[in-house]
């Protein structure tokens, strides 16, 4: 059910603003050699997905009913739910999900508004955009490890640029403890991951600003619209779809990239920057996979359940248009 | 045009074929060449390159066998290295560690060379402490290549500044000198103190010192009444100490300091005591933010009773059970093992050697090393002992000790809280 | 152009936009100083905004002490031929789920979706022994193959998108004249949907370039390891080595950087392709 409703947004990206002009055509010609042409078309993806990607990830399902620990593997009997249990009865637990909606949440918001105010300004030509938008865009590029790893250096206590500068505008006067304090390093994690998001959101919605037609606007400033009204009676409407799209995806991979915290902060001080992707890690380092496995289920099935809610929430405000 | 689309559908597909035709394939060549896999878990690069040089010492020796080294980034040393002897395939001689020879052993991963050793002319040459620690149980899964312990490195110029005589020699010394060096304005601190990353190893080290007496040195985690170290009331004391010394004497973002953090921060002199592992003496070296004369290395630190328990660490090199190259791969454990290689080693990386002839070499009594000698003329004083490290749940207590220390210096336990959980932890553990 | 822009929000604009720039850049900025700092310097106090000597030095290491070079041709390779056949694979896929109107497409595209919602590490043990059987461990090949899987989800699920904006009337006019369907597709849609598909390799391609998880399992020795397995190598036991881990990283990003300033237009382009038509 969640998947037809997914799949309505995404073919949606054609049909928002035009009637969808192929869907008619599609019902054609549908004999065995079109069949057989489809069957092969498809097959490459399939065989690779299926092999490299569904294959694993089934096998290692299996893990999460087991008593799989790579510490003492001689005794691997399958255990029903208690690998769940045992998740669920961590006390940790409440901290680990209330960090991760703090991170997906922290993160998303700034990402979306930065990124919508962007897009919004690179919109029309000046001179240099071109090169403007290569620097813009550079963070997008740079691996989540490498921006850990590079932020981790910048909000070094003692030797970090973060501290210097703060201190030299004066904005704090002894050095702060960025990574070694839960609430600042959380902070520091969120800063980081806002500067790599950012240029995600700016050139999706760009893209999708740059689709939206110059009559649209002309009309609406026949009719007298000032600039915020165009902007949420034009603009908005027209790259809906798209963004609630470009949001879906982006909250399904930030809830799914431990990389950024697992370089920055690994998840401490005293287990407080933990999300559940990097408690996953944790895991397995004890060697635990079958609670891992357990806590992927739990992660896998979450965002089917959130997307499903989520799709159904975006549908209605497609339609009335 | 039939054709072109079989060709670009087949792109794919024939990718996928190939992998089941090429399966099984031998590695050793046909030549009567054998190829031996070897993985390094502590990986650095100094380290790797040295021991390149020795392989390639050894191929010269033995011209049909041919040494594939594998470094992976330590980080995800060991859980590669479980993966590989999983797997069963692609490794033959890899390096154990004493705390993940544990779970190696339980799942069978690794190779018995008590029979292959049995006549090996190299027992002779070990220590003591080689030849005890060669046995893991009834059983030897790998011979150790070097030992690690604990010992003080200080700042010589800034104790003597401050107006101390010596360097700490106590834990309350510690305290003390750390109190009176730390300024944080200037970005100086006293004491490296370790929160991050296995963290409970310094941890341990003051509670041990704290109830030396008691100790029970074949498994120092426990008192000789069978009690755990944690439930002894010294214990309590040794814990707000070390609290103590974390708020006034050490840097505020060594909450988050692991084992590179805190040789960074003596190495690039921000803070003047650091308690470490002798390999660290080879990086300090390299420093150009501090001199050769600047620093020194003191004992491990005594606690109220007079007394230290020196842990002893240690790693080296075994045989995955799956290899189909056994013979060879005991030839190369024990050319690694022994003579100048083992010398070269122990050097190179700086680690308590395992070989008896280094006591007379000058290498192991000058400078930073005359602290070690000192610590074995005195046995009474700096106890000699076990940790139960070899126990398959020790990542488990790596991974509880230390998220719950880290509470504990950030204000979110208490000490009590701790030392009962630890307590329980290992007394449950111990019972089975 | 609905009226001239204002004095107020022309400022407005300039300055928001050189915050975003100097906030996006200044990391960049950081890391280029801190690989040209010479080794042991980058931990003097007060910090240097600008080297007060440039030194080579972190760079030069990377060549002489570790096979940097080697790393930099296997990361191209696996990247560009992973990429190339991602993206053609996915082209097929993409065109049979944008054209055609069967049953099972929706859990076709619900499966492809669903890749992205799985956590790796689940999957990491089966596939590690699975590669073992193959003996593809330590193996280029192997580990494009494993790329080219994770690419084609979102590289399908993007270039679909694509499709449904190009008339079927260009390919049915073209079969009609007698090309067969995949020719339709190479000779008349493709090189109408040209920035789309750069679009979706540049998408691959970076992806690939800048994995480490899979490549530290999977590789072994230095004749096929990543760009991203040496940068981990860095980390050691009780040494960070930032001087040579920023010279890396400068020496990583460079290649994308240049990437991005050639194809940025088209990437805005083909996204906007295959977004919404007003």
């Amino acid at each position: 059910m969640a998947l037809n409703a997914e799949q309505e947004v995404v073919r949606g990206r054609s049909s928002a603003g035009a009637p969808p002009q192929t869907s008619y055509t599609r019902k054609k010609r549908f004999n065995s050699k079109t069949a057989l042409t489809m069957l092969a078309f498809m097959a490459p993806a399939a065989i690779f997905v299926g092999i490299f990607t569904y294959y694993p990830m089934i096998s290692g399902s299996q893990m999460a009913f087991r008593n799989w620990n790579l510490n003492d593997l001689s005794d691997t009997s399958w255990v029903g739910w208690g690998n769940f249990r045992t998740l669920f009865e961590n006390p940790e637990f409440g901290t680990i999900v209330r960090n991760t909606i703090v991170w997906v949440v922290g993160s998303l918001v700034p990402q979306v508004v930065i990124g919508f105010a962007l897009a919004l300004f690179l919109k029309r030509k000046f001179k240099f955009r071109g090169a403007y938008q290569a620097f813009i865009f550079f963070p997008w590029a740079v691996s989540g490890f490498l921006i850990g790893m590079l932020f981790r250096w910048m909000f070094n206590a003692e030797f970090g640029v973060v501290n210097d500068l703060l201190m030299k505008v004066g904005i704090i006067h002894s050095p702060v403890p960025w990574l070694a304090e839960p609430g600042f390093a959380m902070t520091a994690i969120i800063i980081a991951n806002i500067w790599y998001g950012v240029t995600f959101f700016a050139i999706m919605i760009l893209a999708a600003l740059q689709s939206v037609s110059d009559e649209m606007y002309e009309a609406a400033a026949i009719d007298g619209a000032g600039k915020i009204r165009t902007f949420f009676s034009i603009t908005l409407p027209a790259i809906s779809v798209t963004l609630g799209l470009t949001i879906l995806l982006r909250i399904i991979w930030i809830f799914n990239f431990p990389d950024i915290i697992w370089a920055m902060t690994g998840g401490g001080p005293a287990d407080q920057t933990h999300i559940i992707t990097t408690y996953m890690i944790k895991i397995t380092q004890k060697g635990d996979y079958g609670q891992a496995s357990a806590l992927g289920l739990i992660v896998v099935f979450t965002l089917m359940l959130f997307a499903a809610f989520y799709l159904m929430a975006v549908r209605p405000r497609k339609e009335n248009r | 045009m039939k054709k072109k689309l079989t060709a670009i559908t087949a792109l794919g597909v024939a990718a996928v074929l190939a992998l089941s035709g090429c399966g099984g394939g031998s590695k050793d060549a046909a030549d009567g060449k054998v190829t031996l896999k070897m993985v390094e878990s502590l990986t650095n690069p100094t380290r790797t390159e040295t021991l390149k040089t020795l392989l390639a010492g050894f191929e010269k020796e033995n011209p049909n066998i041919k040494v594939d080294l594998i470094s992976p980034p330590t980080d995800s040393a060991d859980q590669k290295i479980q993966q590989m002897l999983q797997s069963g395939k692609g490794v033959d001689v890899v390096e154990a560690r004493d705390i993940t020879i544990g779970s190696f052993g339980a799942n069978n991963w690794l190779y018995d060379m008590s029979a292959d050793l049995k006549d090996w002319n190299g027992w002779a040459d070990l220590t003591d402490n080689a030849v005890k620690y060669s046995k893991q149980g009834d059983k030897t899964y790998f011979i150790p290549y070097g030992f690690y312990g604990l010992s003080l490195f200080y700042r010589t110029d800034l104790v003597k500044d401050a107006g101390f005589s010596g360097p700490p020699a106590s834990w309350t010394d510690l305290l003390e000198q750390s109190e009176k060096l730390n300024q944080p304005d200037a970005n100086k601190f006293g004491y490296a103190f370790r929160g991050g990353t296995n963290a409970n190893s310094n941890a341990v080290a003051i509670i041990e010192a704290y109830t030396a007496d008691q100790v029970d040195v074949e498994n120092a985690f426990l008192l000789k009444d069978g009690k755990t170290i944690f439930s002894a009331p010294e214990a309590q004391t040794a814990m707000d100490d070390y609290l103590e010394l974390f708020k006034k004497g050490s840097p505020p973002s060594s909450v988050a300091w692991g084992y590179p953090e805190m040789v960074q921060g003596f190495s690039n002199g921000s803070t003047s005591f650091l308690l470490q592992d002798p390999e660290v003496i080879a990086t300090i070296k390299e420093s150009t933010s501090i001199k050769e004369d600047q620093w020194s290395v003191a004992p491990l630190l005594v606690g109220p009773t007079g007394k230290a328990i020196q842990p002893v660490g240690t790693a080296g090199w075994g045989i995955a059970q799956a290899s189909t190259a056994k013979p060879e791969a005991i030839k190369l454990v024990k050319y690694l093992s022994q003579g100048e290689p083992a010398t070269t080693f122990t050097k190179e990386n700086s680690l308590v050697p395992i070989l008896k002839s280094a006591a007379k070499d000058p290498f192991y009594s000058e400078g930073p090393w005359a602290a070690y000698v000192k610590m074995n003329e005195q046995p009474e004083t700096y106890i000699s002992a076990v940790q139960p490290r070899t126990v398959s749940w020790w990542t488990e207590w790596i991974a509880k000790s230390d998220g719950e220390l880290q509470r504990v210096i950030t204000g979110k336990m208490t000490t009590k809280d701790l030392l009962a959980s630890w307590d329980k932890f290992w007394t449950e553990k111990m019972a089975g | 152009m609905i009226n001239k822009e204002s004095v107020l929000s022309r400022t407005s604009k300039i300055i928001f936009l050189s915050i975003c720039l100097i906030v996006t850049v200044f990391p960049l900025y950081w890391i280029v100083i801190t690989s040209l700092k010479a080794p042991g310097t980058i931990y003097s106090l007060p910090l240097d905004y600008w080297p007060k000597e440039i030194s080579f030095e972190n760079y030069i290491g990377l060549f002489t002490k570790s096979d940097f070079g080697q790393y930099m041709i296997n990361s191209l390779l696996v990247a560009t031929v992973a990429a190339t056949v991602a993206t053609l694979i996915s082209l097929l896929s993409a065109y049979v789920l944008a054209r055609f109107q069967f049953s099972g497409r929706g859990a076709v595209l619900g499966a492809f979706l669903l890749t992205q919602m799985i956590p790796g590490f689940i999957a990491l043990g089966p596939l590690y022994m699975m590669m073992t059987n193959f003996d593809l461990v330590d193996s280029k090949t192997g580990l494009i193959l494993i790329y080219i899987a994770v690419c084609i989800p979102f590289c399908t699920i993007m270039l679909r998108g694509f499709f449904e904006n190009v008339p079927d009337a260009l390919e049915e006019a073209a079969m009609i004249d007698g090309c067969s369907r995949l020719s339709a597709l190479f000779r008349v849609l493709v090189p109408v949907m040209m920035p789309g598909i750069a679009a979706s390799f540049i998408f691959n391609f970076v992806n690939c370039w800048n994995e480490l998880f899979l490549s530290v399992t999977l590789m072994n020795s230095d004749e096929n390891k990543t760009i991203p397995t040496a940068l981990a190598g860095f980390i050691s036991s009780f040494n960070i080595d930032w001087g040579s881990m920023s010279a890396a990283a400068v020496l990583t990003v460079v290649p994308t950087l240049v990437i991005f300033a050639f194809a940025s237009k088209f990437i805005v382009q083909g996204l906007t392709a295959g977004a919404v038509k007003g």
